[in-house]
């Protein structure tokens, strides 16, 4: 490449880092010079990806703490039978419990179950809502994970792996295959809840990837972006002279040192700007419809997991390709507070509308077809209950729920089962790095090859060991 | 069980195979029939089993080619048992059982034959060869570069001599001559200088400097400035924060909970062992194992703080073992990429996949460091007093065994009268229940307008209309002489709220206060009520902060009550008033009580009744647990019932409570005087060292075959003499001469920060998926002139920033980006942007508001709101409002799980795990920090302010010096053009607009400086300090 062309690349490229010369994976450098291209010709179609891609976006509903499957998805009535006797030995073997010693006795849901839709899902009744899009959803009942700690499992569903310093899926996937957003970030992370998810940003971090990849955060505060406000007493107008001068020094600067790396920051200058203005028109909610607020029971003023549910839709809108919601406190051992009773009840009230809000909202507007919506935790909860004050269940990472909907995944079937106290999945088990590979999938991207070169090896989101594409989860 | 039918499987597989493959049935023949290992047994391991197990594979440690090898096993311990078939790994794994995968893997399984074959020969001993009766070792080779011994390289010839300042330059000509480049010309002095202030000091030059060293005729100028800035106490700083991202270092735990922690001497440690240059290899054995080393100081066992960076989790239900055994690995991993430039941790789980380091390797360096005391926890630490701190302690240590000796001698004293307290008690125990006599009573009145009925049991039941409160007075009947006590119960009862005892509305009361009066009979009839002096109560139960106490402290305002945390509170108690003196009289006497109560809502007393008795005094108000104590037999007491037992009759002597309150108290500031005492993480080697085992798949839950603390086969072996190596010799092999290792990376290290790329570019990657060094020659010259030098880390510095090739300028030559787009070959400096730090130190230096402090407790600057909204835990963030406001970068308080925002949008490491290397993106969130960020505007505003006051009074002489102090050079006409037209509008501006002019302008302005002014000003100084020069060295 002559200098020129280096040049000229680096004016127009949207992704501010420098290579470092460690090698970017074969097609993320591919995406990126040609997602480049297509910026520039203002297209918005998709880059190189290894396939066709059925998804361009993901939503992803992190509700941290663990959601109990046993009391949402997976009915058991072996299990209701069987309350107050302890586990047979054979099933807890060896294994690990964060809280709960071996003679834990089974418990059975206080919940009612009921077939849904035309596919006739079994949902219980803490999600009446949810009940309302069963045929728009796939329900995943046999998810399986390796780690039963919050923060070290959080770090294994989103990062692949239990060690830090490596990127999210969100990361990932922005580095593989770019954004659509000139004026937005490409991975968002939206919060809401009592307090913040175990484990904290490495959730979204970008590892070894430039940050440039990393989730940004939105706050729920005057401004949604930090430093995103101008310093008080300086206007647009003093803010755009402001940008002006700057890179006309700085253009003078790349003058004399000819460094593509002040081009990329003058770019920066100029994105930030947009940023200051493409921001808060986000966040403004004073263009939808009241029927739109109704269905997903959103007050604009209140920050809230309906808000956040609201604004995900409006950021893929605008191009951004991986938002990620968290909504904490789903971490039900029974004590007051976080028991399957009424904490439980809580959590629903707050998330369920929203939920089945946000799959309607973007089917009506033709955005589902192409926006893959995940929901789930970081692991399920045991079968056995645990002694505390109220009914709690301990965390469990050999059988668990989750569900997808949307971005070429299949509608109105439920995939998986678990033996009949749910305690181990016995058909379809999707282990995470299973279900890694098919959310790339769905996105175009053959898990294998998307890499990245740190430290002598190649990394994947899906790690050393195989990971398989899961077939029926394919529409 | 498990194990007997895993046997019955054994039996019946063999009974199956036997039949199938045809062999001869019957038992007795096949037991005659001997197996010959050479025959039978190699050939099967040969076909099957060598291409993974064999010399050249050794995969899981294991060789099946040679017959010792077999025996012994490999990383999961033996593979045969001798006669033993169903406990051997070999025999099960081929067959498809036990808890190793079937082998081969991936392959179809052996025939049934040939697995039977494999049994017997197991069962009828394992026999192997005689010639094998010795474990065949392979020393791991490779000749792969990095792994090769330094051999200090000649100088290589070069043409253009006049260009080389040292023997650097004569390397790096050399390559650019092969490949007819020409080197760029040397930077101008003002590039030179703040080059060379930023990279040894991390801080830009002063204005004065700059002009000092521009005006500085003298040929050794350039070294006096280098020498004058090795010298400088930031440099310690600049160079401690290099190594601390090596060090992962941060001020707390990590995981999710993520507390603080104190280690902050740790990094004190580093600056100060740069600045004093201790030699390198000095360095890293302190680091390492400074508590081995013989009698340790202090320092040397604060830089053990080195590999107590590692993470704590805090998580509830964590096991700590787990953790424990992360820490460890994460040191292995840490020590592999800082001195050895090696990614050892993929051979955690498996053998390394490109480089020779096996899961063996991986696991006896892992033993090295498995046998310190820390289990996931932040002990053991380091308690570090100061000289005054020390002199307290010592005094207060003193007076605390002083009081002690007085209160054992008092003790001693007293020994004889608690014997006979305690017998009394004893005595006057039994039958303790009786001695209450239940008081009758003549009247009862409430104050307010209840009714008051005495039941059958003489209880008093409040009822009627129920003030909102009310006194209650009751006459007794006649009582003995002698009455010590008084006793009130409260009972329950159905008319009662919740059968109260009382009248609130979940049975509660509040009983303000208990007065008792006495009358006796005269000959002149009953004598007046005298008030009778009370001095203890206590009760069965009392709620919280409603003590008994308060029924008898002569305030109204505080009363007892009842209520309970858990269970129910709605059950008769009783409380115990003693008398101040007993109340004797020959003529009879009658009591009249008062109970107050005033809380206004209703909070009386429902059901109640009166006793008296007239037993010791002592035994009044004891303890329900004492009673206990007393209850039982004397022998059955433990030390601690004993004890007990003792500080109750103690407490009663004047002497002893006093001595009992000054030791209370003493303690209470020694204890004061400890917290406040500066603590920090060591390691600390445990007098037993643990086992290690080689954990498979990296499992702490999976032990594997034991191994011992060892090196790397593929490296250089330990000293014979060194049989089971320490950390500190491992710290001494590390930097031994003949490991070739440590001294190239290091230098690599160096000359990464020195031109913004190593040598080799991978910096902690020197095995074979490394890249090569761009400049073999002279990265291992520069290694043996380290060694050389007795690894003199700033005489290293020294020579490569005295080199012409550092000096190069940083200027893009369209020439030669063709031919070496990276700039590989040096024909010119890099440029790059400083890290994270660093730019909040240049806005600092800058604004001149800079403290120039080293070391200390970590600081606390402004910082955005809302920072903790995504934190599990809400941080503590004291804003700092005096001098440490204003402090480096690098002493700004890190919490692993929510730094301070603008570090890592500059790509400052998160601290996990080591950073040998930072990323540096260019974003728009960077950007966003450096024009709005309300920490860096306020060190903006502080520049303008400097501006207008040290500046000359024209616009152009305060343009030039601005840009000056910002860039240590000045400006060419059209960026002076481009600065004055801005101000110019700007003042325009903020004329009109006099409120924004106020928001924009620093809040405390020295009175000559005008509003409009200090916000025009503001607004050059936000300019200048949003360059992209500003935050580069170029």
């Amino acid at each position: 490449m002559s200098f020129n062309d280096l040049l000229l690349r680096d004016q127009t490229r949207r992704h501010f880092f420098e290579n470092c010369g460690v090698g970017a994976g074969a097609i993320g450098l591919a995406a990126l010079m040609q997602s480049e291209k297509l910026a520039q010709a203002g297209t918005s179609a998709l880059g190189k990806t290894h396939h066709r891609p059925k998804a361009k976006n993901v939503i992803y509903l992190f509700m941290a703490g663990g959601p109990s499957q046993l009391e949402m998805f997976d009915f058991k009535p072996k299990l209701q039978e069987l309350e107050g006797n302890v586990i047979p030995e054979s099933y807890v073997e060896g294994k690990q419990f964060a809280f709960l010693k071996k003679d834990a006795k089974l418990l059975g849901t206080r919940r009612k179950f009921k077939k849904q839709g035309e596919s006739g899902a079994m949902v219980s009744d803490v999600i009446p809502h949810l009940a309302t899009v069963v045929d728009d959803i796939t329900i995943l009942k046999s998810m399986k994970t390796d780690v039963f700690n919050h923060g070290p499992a959080k770090l294994f569903m989103n990062t692949g792996t239990q060690q830090f310093g490596r990127p999210s899926m969100g990361a990932w996937v922005t580095y593989g295959i770019g954004s659509e957003s000139q004026n937005l970030p490409g991975f968002v992370v939206l919060q809401s809840g009592p307090r913040g998810p175990r484990g904290g940003t490495p959730l979204w971090g970008s590892g070894f990837l430039p940050t440039t990849y990393q989730g940004v955060p939105f706050l729920n505060g005057a401004d949604p972006i930090l430093n995103l406000s101008n310093p008080a007493g300086i206007d647009a107008k003093r803010q755009s002279d402001f940008i002006n001068t700057v890179n006309q020094l700085n253009g003078r600067r790349l003058e004399k040192t000819r460094d593509p790396e002040i081009s990329t920051r003058i770019s920066a200058y100029e994105m930030a700007y947009r940023m200051q203005s493409s921001a808060p028109e986000l966040m403004d909610l004073t263009g939808e419809t009241k029927q739109t607020l109704d269905l997903y029971g959103v007050d604009p003023a209140t920050p809230s997991f309906a808000r956040n549910c609201l604004l995900a839709r409006r950021l893929v809108e605008k191009g951004s390709r991986f938002v990620q919601l968290y909504h904490t406190d789903w971490d039900h051992h029974g004590n007051k507070g976080t028991d399957l009773g009424e904490s439980l009840d809580a959590r629903c009230l707050e998330t369920d509308q929203a939920c089945a809000a946000l799959v309607k909202d973007l089917k009506q507007r033709g955005l589902l077809e192409d926006t893959l919506v995940i929901w789930g935790g970081e692991f399920g909860r045991t079968p056995q209950g645990e002694p505390r004050d109220l009914i709690g269940r301990d965390h469990h990472i050999d059988a668990f729920s989750m569900w997808v909907a949307g971005g070429g995944s299949k509608a109105g079937i439920t995939i998986g089962e678990t033996d009949e106290l749910g305690y181990y999945t016995v058909e379809d088990t999707i282990h995470v790095r299973d279900f890694h590979a098919t959310v790339l999938h769905l996105l175009g991207i053959d898990h294998n090859d998307l890499s990245y070169f740190y430290q002598g090896l190649d990394f994947r989101l899906t790690g050393v060991e195989e990971a398989h594409v899961v077939q029926k989860m394919l529409a | 069980m498990w194990i007997s039918l895993r046997r019955l499987t054994t039996a019946a597989f063999t009974i199956l195979v036997m039949v199938q493959a045809g062999v001869v049935a019957e038992d007795d023949v096949a037991k005659k029939s001997e197996i010959d290992f050479e025959k039978q047994i190699r050939p099967v391991l040969k076909q099957y089993c060598y291409d993974c197990h064999s010399q050249a594979g050794e995969e899981s440690g294991l060789r099946l080619d040679h017959g010792a090898n077999i025996l012994k096993g490999g990383d999961r311990g033996p593979a045969v048992i001798p006669g033993k078939s169903a406990e051997s790994p070999l025999f099960l794994s081929l067959s498809g059982q036990g808890k190793i995968p079937r082998m081969p893997h991936d392959l179809p399984p052996l025939k049934p034959a040939e697995i039977s074959l494999i049994q017997q020969w197991i069962d009828q001993g394992g026999k192997i060869p005689d010639a094998e009766q010795t474990l065949r070792t392979t020393q791991a080779k490779s000749d792969h570069w990095a792994f090769q011994p330094i051999r200090r390289p000649e100088q290589p010839t070069v043409q253009q001599r006049a260009w080389i300042r040292n023997p650097i330059d004569t390397f790096i000509l050399s390559r650019l001559e092969q490949n007819k480049l020409k080197p760029a010309v040397e930077a101008d002095r003002s590039t030179l200088i703040r080059r060379l202030s930023l990279d040894l000091t991390g801080l830009t030059p002063s204005v004065e400097e700059v002009q000092q060293f521009q005006a500085d005729t003298r040929p050794d100028a350039y070294e006096r400035l280098v020498d004058r800035l090795l010298a400088s106490p930031h440099y310690g700083e600049r160079w401690g924060r290099h190594w601390l991202d090596v060090a992962r270092y941060a001020d707390s735990n990590g995981f999710t909970i993520d507390g603080p922690r104190s280690i902050w001497k740790y990094r004190d440690w580093v600056i100060n062992a740069i600045n004093e240059n201790m030699p390198f290899d000095q360095f890293v054995k302190e680091q390492l194992a400074g508590d081995l080393l013989p009698e340790p100081t202090t320092d040397q066992l604060i830089a053990t703080g080195f590999h107590r960076n590692t993470l704590i989790n805090q998580e509830g239900g964590t096991n700590p073992e787990q953790f424990r055994v992360e820490a460890v690995v994460d040191r292995v991993n840490t020590t592999g990429a800082a001195f050895l430039g090696l990614t050892v941790g993929c051979a955690q789980c498996h053998k390394h996949k490109y480089d020779p380091i096996t899961q063996r390797d991986f696991y006896q360096l892992y033993a090295i460091f498995n046998s310190t005391a820390d289990i996931n926890s932040e002990p053991p630490t380091l308690s570090l007093p100061t000289v005054e701190q020390k002199t307290q302690q010592a005094e207060l240590k003193k007076e605390i065994a002083e009081f002690e000796k007085q209160r054992t001698e008092r003790k001693k004293l007293l020994e004889p009268e608690f014997e006979s307290w305690k017998k009394t008690l004893q005595q006057s125990l039994k039958n303790s229940e009786e001695q209450w006599t239940i008081l009758a009573s003549e009247t009862a009145k409430s104050t307010n307008g209840a009714t008051i009925t005495v039941l059958e049991d003489q209880s008093l039941l409040v009822g009627g209309t129920i003030p909102n409160n009310d006194t209650y007075l009751v006459e007794t009947a006649n009582i003995p002489s002698g009455t010590t006590g008084l006793r009130l119960e409260v009972l329950t009862h159905e008319s009662l709220p919740k059968m109260g005892p009382g009248w609130a509305g979940n049975g509660n009361f509040v009983l303000d206060e208990v007065g008792v009066e006495v009358s006796r009979q005269t000959k002149a009839g009953w004598s007046k009520f005298e008030p009778v002096s009370l001095s203890l109560a206590t009760a069965d139960h009392s709620q919280e902060q409603f003590p008994a106490s308060y029924l008898v402290d002569g305030d109204l305002k505080t009363g007892w009550a009842i209520n309970v945390k858990q269970g129910s509170m709605n059950v008769n108690r009783r409380a115990i008033i003693k008398l101040k003196a007993p109340l004797e009289s020959p003529e009879p006497m009658k009591l009249r009580v008062t109970l107050t109560q005033t809380r206004d809502s209703k909070y009386n007393v429902g059901r109640f009744r009166l006793s008296t008795t007239t037993v010791n005094p002592s035994m009044l108000n004891l303890d329900p647990a004492i009673i206990a104590i007393l209850k039982q037999p004397e022998e059955k007491w433990d030390a601690k019932q004993k004890t007990n037992l003792e500080q109750v009759y103690y407490q009663s002597d004047v002497q002893w409570s006093d001595l009992e309150q000054q030791l209370a108290k003493h303690k209470t500031e020694q204890t004061k005087l400890n917290k406040d005492i500066v603590t920090t993480m060591v390691m600390r080697e445990l007098p037993k060292p643990r086992e290690s085992f080689i954990l498979l798949r990296g499992n702490f839950l999976a032990p594997g075959a034991p191994v011992s603390p060892g090196v790397p086969d593929v490296l250089p072996p330990m000293p014979d003499a060194v049989k089971s190596p320490t950390r500190l010799d491992f710290a001494n092999w590390l930097t031994s001469p003949e490991q070739p290792l440590t001294a190239r990376v290091t230098v690599n290290r160096y000359w990464q920060r020195f031109f913004g790329k190593g040598l080799v570019e991978t910096e902690n990657d020197f095995g074979t998926q490394g890249t090569e060094p761009t400049n073999p020659e002279l990265l291992d010259w520069l290694a043996a002139e380290f060694m050389h030098l007795n690894w003199d880390m700033k005489q290293l510095h020294r020579l490569i920033v005295i080199s012409a090739a550092y000096r190069q300028a940083s200027d893009f030559d369209p020439a030669n980006q063709e031919q070496d787009p990276r700039n590989l070959l040096l024909s010119r400096q890099n440029r790059f942007r400083m890290e994270a730090e660093s730019i909040r130190d240049i806005f600092l230096a800058s604004s001149g508001l800079l403290t120039r402090k080293i070391g200390g407790p970590s600081v606390y600057p402004p910082q955005p709101e809302g920072i903790y909204v995504l934190t599990q835990n809400k941080k503590a963030w004291p804003e700092e409002t005096g001098e440490n406001r204003y402090r480096r970068g690098m002493y700004t308080y890190f919490w692993r799980s929510s730094p301070y925002p603008m570090l890592p949008t500059f790509d400052a490491p998160n601290s996990n795990t080591t950073c040998t290397r930072r990323v540096r993106s260019n974003t728009p969130l960077q950007a966003l920090t450096l024009a709005n960020d309300h920490s860096l505007f306020e060190l903006i505003q502080g520049f303008a302010v400097r501006i207008l006051e040290e500046g000359p009074d024209y616009d152009e002489g305060r343009l030039r010096h601005a840009f000056q102090i910002c860039l240590s050079r000045t400006p060419d006409d059209q960026e002076l053009d481009v600065l004055t037209r801005y101000l110019a509008e700007q003042r325009a501006h903020f004329k009109k607009s006099p409120q924004a002019a106020a928001q924009v302008a620093a809040k405390k302005l020295p009175e000559k400086i005008e509003v409009v002014e200090a916000a025009s000003w503001t607004a050059v100084a936000r300019v200048l300090m949003n360059l992209d020069e500003f935050i580069t060295r170029e």
